[in-house]
Parts: C-alpha cells; sequence; structure tokens
C-alpha cells in the first residue's frame, strides 16, 4: 500500500483525560527525531480539536486521523 | 499555596454581583472559546491561552499572565485548568482558581433571583447566564409553577425539595429552538403537567395539556392568577403567562431590547404576519405598567442593580419604537428580514428533541445546548 504511513512510536493513550494525552504526546515527540512519524490512540473527545491546535503551536504535522469506535488515532509528524 | 477549585456559581458572584478585580484565564483552544466564552458585566478581562501552550513553552507563557492579580483558569472539563493552574502557583502567583466540572457547569448554571415576595406568592427568575436564558418559578402556598425550564431539571426538582414545594405545573411559552426544555425530567420525576398550546407542540409525542387564550390557572386553591394570553409570532403557539394582572411572562414574544425572530420556522413572512397582529392588537392594548419578564435578554444593560431582567411594557415600547410604531405590514416584514441572523445548525435537531421524537445522549445533549441564544432580531 503506497499510503501506509511509517510510525517509529506508537502511544496508548485511552483512558487519559485532558491534559494528559496532550502532556505525553508532546514529551514523546521530543523524543523522536525530525521527520519521523509517531501515532497515538486516545478516546479524550476534547482531543479532536486539541491535537490539531497542539500541532499548529507545537510546529508539527498531523498527517492523518483516523476514528476507531469511540477512540481516534493521530499521525504526527515531527517537523 | 496550591491552585484552588471554584464553583460556577461563585464565577457569578464575580461576575454579577460584585466587580472584584480578576482575570480569566480561559486555557481551551482558540476555536472552542470563539464559539462560547465566559460573559459577565463585571468580567474586565478574559485571556484565552491553550493548555498546551504551558506544555510546549511553560515559561514563555506563564510571563504572559499578569502577576499580581486573582486568576479564575476555565477549561472544557477541569483537568487542563488545574494543570495550568499549579504551574502558575508554581511560579508564585498566589491566588489562583480552577473551575470546578469545566466550561459545562457554567454553560448550565442557574442562578435564581427574586422578583417579587408578598403575602400571597414569590416570583422568581432563574438567570441562565450561559444561554443568556430565563426561566421563572411561581411559589403559591405548597404549590410550584416552573415556567420555561432548561435541561437540568434537577435544579428545579431540587428547588421544590429544597423550599418544600410541590412541582405541579410546567408552563412552556413555546417549542423552543435554542435550548434544550427540561419539562419531561420534571414530569416524569414528579407527575406535574406540562402545559402548552397545541399549535406549537401538536408533533409532540409526550403527554401535555393545552392551553388557549384566556384560560386562567389557579396557583394553590384560590391563589394567585396565571392568565393565558396567546401571542403568535416567534411560532405560532407562542403564549404569555400574566401572573396575578401585574408580571408579564412573556417568553420570547417580547424582549426588553428587540423581539422574537418570525423567521426561525423557516416561514418568515407568515410569522411575521403573526408578530405584527400581535404587537398591534395584543401588546399595544395591554397596561403599560405590566412588568415584563422576558425569556431572553441580549445584553448586561437590560440587567437591574438586583440583578433582574425586567422592565416595564410602556418602557420597552418606547425604547423599541421601530418595532412598535411601524404599522405597516410589508414594512415590518422587510425590517424583520433586513435584522435577522443565520439560525445555529442545531436548532432544528433541538427542535425534535423539545417535541421528543428524539432523544440522544445525556453527553450530546449537553452539547448541543452550550452556547448563547439567536432568538432575536438584531435591531
Amino acid at each position: 500500500m503506497g499510503d501506509e504511513i511509517k510510525t517509529v512510536k506508537s502511544l496508548d493513550l485511552t483512558g487519559l483525560a485532558c491534559p494528559m494525552p496532550i502532556v505525553k504526546v508532546s514529551k514523546a515527540i521530543r523524543e523522536v527525531n525530525q521527520g519521523e512519524v509517531l501515532e497515538a490512540l486516545t478516546s479524550d473527545s476534547g482531543a479532536l480539536a486539541d491535537f490539531p491546535a497542539w500541532a499548529r503551536t507545537s510546529g508539527n504535522e498531523i498527517l492523518k486521523t483516523e476514528a476507531e469506535g469511540e477512540n481516534t488515532r493521530f499521525f504526527i509528524k515531527k517537523n | 499555596m496550591e491552585a484552588f477549585l471554584y464553583t460556577a456559581e461563585e464565577l457569578y458572584d464575580l461576575i454579577f454581583m460584585d466587580s472584584a478585580d480578576f482575570l480569566l484565564l480561559d486555557v481551551r483552544n482558540n476555536e472552542e472559546f470563539e464559539k462560547f466564552n465566559v460573559e459577565g458585566p463585571y468580567l474586565k478581562e478574559t485571556l484565552n491561552l491553550p493548555y498546551f501552550e504551558f506544555v510546549e513553552f511553560e515559561e514563555e507563557s506563564i510571563k504572559k499572565v499578569p502577576k499580581g492579580r486573582k486568576i479564575r483558569i476555565v477549561c472544557a472539563k477541569e483537568g487542563s485548568a488545574k494543570y495550568v493552574g499549579d504551574i502558575l502557583t508554581g511560579a508564585g502567583f498566589d491566588d489562583v482558581g480552577y473551575l470546578a466540572g469545566g466550561i459545562g457547569t457554567w454553560a448550565d448554571l442557574l442562578k435564581p433571583v427574586l422578583i417579587e415576595k408578598n403575602d400571597r406568592f414569590d416570583l422568581y427568575q432563574f438567570v441562565r447566564p450561559g444561554k443568556a436564558s430565563l426561566s421563572y418559578g411561581l411559589v403559591c402556598g405548597k404549590e410550584f409553577f416552573v415556567c420555561d425550564p432548561a435541561r437540568t431539571s434537577e435544579f428545579y426538582l431540587d428547588f421544590a425539595k429544597d423550599h418544600h414545594l410541590e412541582l405541579t405545573k410546567i408552563f412552556e411559552t413555546h417549542l423552543q429552538a435554542d435550548y434544550i426544555s427540561g419539562n419531561r425530567g420534571i414530569a416524569n420525576a414528579v407527575k406535574a403537567d406540562i402545559v402548552a398550546h397545541e399549535d406549537d407542540f401538536s408533533m409532540a409525542v409526550f403527554d401535555y395539556t393545552t392551553v388557549k387564550d384566556g384560560d386562567v390557572i389557579s396557583c394553590s386553591n384560590d391563589g394567585v392568577l396565571v392568565k393565558a394570553i396567546h401571542t403568535p409570532g416567534h411560532t405560532p403557539g407562542s403564549m404569555s403567562y400574566l401572573i396575578d394582572d401585574k408580571f408579564l411572562i412573556a417568553g420570547d414574544a417580547v424582549f426588553i431590547k428587540s423581539i422574537g425572530r418570525p423567521d426561525l420556522g423557516g416561514k418568515v413572512d407568515e410569522w411575521s404576519g403573526f408578530l405584527f397582529e400581535t404587537i398591534r392588537k395584543v401588546i399595544l392594548k395591554m397596561d403599560d405598567n405590566l412588568s415584563v419578564l422576558p425569556g431572553h435578554y441580549m445584553d448586561w444593560s437590560e440587567m437591574t442593580p438586583e440583578g433582574q431582567f425586567i422592565a416595564s411594557l410602556g418602557v420597552i415600547i418606547k425604547n423599541n419604537s421601530e418595532i412598535y410604531n411601524c404599522d405597516n405590514l410589508g414594512e415590518f416584514t422587510d425590517f424583520i428580514k433586513a435584522n435577522m441572523r443565520k439560525q445555529p445548525d442545531v436548532y432544528a435537531e433541538i427542535r425534535k428533541i423539545n417535541a421528543g421524537l428524539i432523544e440522544p445522549s445525556e453527553d450530546e445533549q449537553k452539547t448541543m445546548d452550550i452556547g448563547k441564544n439567536e432568538c432575536a432580531a438584531s435591531t
């Protein structure tokens, strides 16, 4: 599949409430190299709006957002 | 010193009754903030600085918050406000609160304000600052009538319990489009009657007692009288309720500033005609000394020093002369059309909920019910 995204790290943030999903993602993205992608799965209903807003603030890029039942999976590229 | 919890009630006291100097720090993302935020007459300054800015750039973000002031933080739920509060207290801020339960508790807050207390009855206005909406409570003897209850039915049930009252009737001025009614929540809990006009409620799938123009309902045996007056326009089945020949609970027919918009049902020409007739044949013929109690307020300047939203009909007619002086239906309809804004998409769904046709989950209803109303013609 040409459009499959290669990730270097996967975070399971389900069950965590605001602000913890962002706190964890922020920490994790500091630990990967520029251009690498990490994926994060969250159950927090605020995440849909907060992840893109956080990405703009931190200068990273959300490549893809997937709904998985009640959860959401984000693919975030470090810029 | 740690950041402490504060409640929506305490926030109300800060921004409605007190001219206390404090900074409201809203740490939600900009988009959510733009959609809905805390407003109030004495709120001097709000700073929207999302919590993830504190996550990414802690030191720079702390510098953006003025030192030496009371800080009250708001977020979506509670956790992010506490997170930022702890960062600020750690940086030496000493009067920092975070809102218990998040912005939703503010959106739902109802504050009882006494309008009239005499030896026969008490009349309360329940102010909902998050919606700029007003519901009402009439107490006569042990009997309690409610009018236009907000979604949070427990509030009215608790009020009845705390005051040892029997909540027997729920009056609806009309089928609301801008907020979810708590009428069935109350009726299911205490077997109270829902009283409403069939022109608005004919499609409702729950039991209600129909009311029509000229009906008189007594609160308590031989108690204070509630007279029903048909005032169509905002909706075809809009009712006003006259309490003790003195207080007119007007729903969205008469506002202190402006008037209830007649276009929400998609039939602006027909409903503008109803409104025009209501103004000419009903409202302008009423006693100027009636105290009008509206369903919404437009801005804080309408509030009295006691925190009430009330005005005499004569003053309202004088202050809204472009509406009440217009004696030509065509010009009136043109004026109405020139003063309309788009109605929020969610209103169609809220109408269906209020007729019992759909029943989304509690969480979905709470989300749909957030935000200021859009019920008035802008003048």
